[in-house]
């Protein structure tokens, strides 16, 4: 797929299907270690540009270098640098390379090679791995383009098909229902029953979600009072829900009480005050916190964990039924990306470098009259020929495949060789 | 000919265009209310131009009347998304505006000259404020459809792409809450200047539209005050769909059967 010798595209992965947790933490890097590690890669000449996708989920390393030969050595390399056995990283890990390698990345920026399928954290971190990738200098010319390619890729993805409609988690599709009630979520009130786990990643949610005016009502005030002030909250009195109920607009449940903490009445009174204004209500704990009765009151939105978890699994299915699609958009951008990438090898430049100047000669003697145009041609011929030597010997005796891949790209830039695009 | 009719319907669907393409982009209001402003304008000239050829306002002809509807739809319809700075409701209000726009440029539009009795600027303000109103009506009955298909993909956790695409429940409830009020502000008004010119041209000031214009009027503002008593909703949203049925019923039933004297054809 390149005339560059054998110079590749390649990667070298571990991700949460082949690798367990404990390999995973141990290749696990952090900015800095990222930032390290392309910086004694590329000065090893192991490879000669790299980019490196360090997610919970993934590392991978992106390099471009000597096929096989350049995978064993970063294997070595990662080996050597996290201090694990080499068998261990190799039967956990996957290598990839050429198109193959691209089409992985693709994959991976779409979220089709995500846990949660389709989701969109991903395409961030791609985009963060090549900026990383070129503070420290290690991308260059190829992975530079290979990496916006698949970020351009992702983003079609996520606007040309619906995988990213559906919510996936409890808490988003919670959100997202409360959202499509009230319109102004942020501006809302929420009440949180409890202060246990549940009740701190909700608060936690709700608080990325924009919500600002959060309540915390737990039977032990202390605990309350510690997960309020972590999270910027007000402490609602346990006596005091009923009382407080109308001034929510979001009521979540969380907590371990045997008997519903929110009976009908107390809805009904509160909708009586809030003049019909909706309220949304959201039971997360088992057995309930929230009488399922109330759902039947005008304006009242309740829903529980069983329903949640049906309509997640719904979402779950309904996102793979995108899969089909993203892949052909992926197989588009992939040929647009190789497309460019074949270009790049000298031997095609330098046809065309030819053929370009030729062009132009043609062009020029055209004009002459006819006797005068026999007379020139020769002159003419020789100085195309003069004007292409040296940088074409150039070319060709370039030795480092990164520097060549950038000066061919130049070439095809400044004589303006890939014009259909 | 009716070239800047056929400008408006161009401006129109492509308005159109844009908002079905803004509902996959974020933020602010797009181009569409641009271009349906455009189109309005576009419209105005072309039933000012009627108008010049009929001697009064083209209510008259039913290509007239269509385009003159249309064009107080698009009128209420680039109200509500200036006032309320929500645009998601342009895809679904928009091709009515268009289908409007369209009937207006393949109806007939020449008629016969204005009887005394359809003459002068009270029988004008009177008829073409009542379109209004009905152009009010009209878009609160497509924003109950909307609120109520949303409110069904609520409760039901269809978390999907008209789900998505569609406003929240409050916006579209605030939005229709607008309209009918000035719909019945209008219709009010209509009736009142109607009632004045009617006293002057007939004996009897009262016939069977008049009495269902004033039912209509009863169904909107048992609609208002319902919203304001904590029924706002699902409930008032039926009933703005009832009231629209109330005014296609006065539009043709009644017109066609039931009135005589206030037809003009």
């Amino acid at each position: 797929m390149n005339g560059s010798n054998d110079t590749q595209i390649l990667v070298l992965g571990w991700n949460f299907r082949g690798a367990s947790g404990a390999v995973r933490e141990r290749v696990a890097f952090s900015s800095d270690e990222v930032r390290d590690g392309l910086r004694r890669l590329t000065g090893r000449g192991l490879v000669s540009e790299s980019v490196i996708v360090s997610t919970c989920h993934r590392s991978e390393i992106y390099g471009l270098g000597n096929g096989e030969r350049a995978g064993d050595e970063l294997a070595s390399f990662v080996s050597e640098w996290r201090g694990l056995d080499r068998a261990v990283l190799e039967q956990a890990g996957f290598r990839r390379f050429g198109a193959e390698a691209v089409r992985h990345l693709f994959r991976v920026a779409a979220g089709l090679d995500s846990m949660a399928l389709g989701e969109s954290e991903v395409l961030g971190q791609v985009r963060q791995a090549l900026s990383i990738a070129r503070e420290t200098g290690s991308s260059h010319g190829v992975l530079h383009r290979l990496f916006e390619s698949a970020v351009r890729a992702g983003k079609r993805v996520r606007t040309e098909t619906q995988i990213a409609v559906h919510p996936l988690s409890i808490a988003s599709i919670a959100v997202e229902l409360a959202e499509k009630v009230f319109g102004d979520l942020p501006q809302r009130t929420l009440l949180l029953l409890g202060a246990g786990e549940t009740a701190t990643l909700f608060a936690r949610h709700a608080l990325e979600a924009g919500l600002r005016d959060l309540k915390i009502a737990n039977r032990t005030a202390g605990h309350a009072e510690d997960l309020a002030a972590r999270v910027g909250a007000r402490v609602v009195a346990w006596d005091a829900v009923g009382r407080d109920l109308p001034s929510a607009d979001v009521v979540v449940g969380t907590t371990a009480s045997p008997v519903p903490v929110v009976r009908r009445a107390d809805v009904e009174a509160a909708m009586r005050q809030r003049r019909g204004q909706p309220m949304f209500f959201l039971d997360l704990a088992m057995p309930p916190d929230i009488d399922p009765e109330v759902r039947n009151i005008y304006n009242v939105f309740s829903y529980d964990l069983d329903g949640l978890e049906e309509v997640a699994a719904e979402n779950r299915r309904r996102r793979s039924r995108e899969i089909p699609g993203a892949e052909q958009i992926l197989e588009e951008e992939l040929e647009r990306f190789l497309g460019w990438y074949g270009n790049l090898s000298v031997v095609p430049t330098v046809t065309e470098l030819k053929r370009r100047l030729e062009e132009i000669r043609d062009g020029e003697l055209d004009r002459l009259p006819p006797d005068e145009r026999e007379r020139l041609r020769p002159l003419a011929d020789s100085i195309v020929a003069r004007l292409l030597h040296e940088p074409l010997r150039r070319l060709k005796a370039e030795k480092d495949p990164a520097k060549r891949l950038d000066r061919v790209e130049a070439i095809r830039h400044l004589f303006d060789l890939d014009r259909e695009e | 000919m009716h070239l800047f009719g056929w400008a408006a319907v161009l401006l129109y669907a492509a308005a159109e265009a844009l908002a079905v393409r803004d509902l996959f982009r974020p933020r602010g209001l797009g181009g569409a209310p641009i271009l349906v402003g455009a189109g309005l304008a576009a419209q105005f000239t072309d039933l000012t131009i009627t108008a010049r050829a009929l001697g009064s306002v083209p209510y008259r002809t039913l290509g007239g009347s269509m385009a003159l509807f249309g064009w107080m739809l698009g009128l209420a319809y680039l109200v509500l998304v200036l006032r309320h700075r929500e645009r998601a409701v342009g895809p679904f209000l928009i091709p009515f505006i268009l289908l409007f726009s369209i009937l207006a440029v393949v109806f007939p539009s020449h008629a016969a000259p204005a009887g005394p009795a359809t003459r002068g600027s009270v029988f004008a303000f009177h008829v073409t404020l009542a379109m209004l109103a009905y152009a009010a009506f009209a878009l609160s009955f497509v924003l109950s459809l909307l609120y109520l298909i949303q409110n069904r993909q609520i409760r039901r956790g269809r978390t999907g792409i008209l789900f998505a695409r569609l406003p929240a429940l409050d916006v579209i409830g605030r939005m229709n809450r607008t309209s009918v009020t000035i719909g019945l502000l209008v219709l009010s008004v209509s009736i009142v200047l109607g009632v004045a010119w009617a006293r002057r041209v007939w004996t009897v000031p009262v016939d069977a539209k008049l009495a269902w214009a004033l039912v209509t009027l009863l169904v909107y503002g048992i609609l208002l005050w319902m919203d304001r008593r904590g029924w706002a909703g699902a409930r008032v949203a039926v009933l703005s769909i009832v009231g629209f049925i109330l005014v296609l019923f006065s539009y043709t039933f009644v017109n066609l059967y039931l009135s005589h004297s206030h037809v003009f054809r």
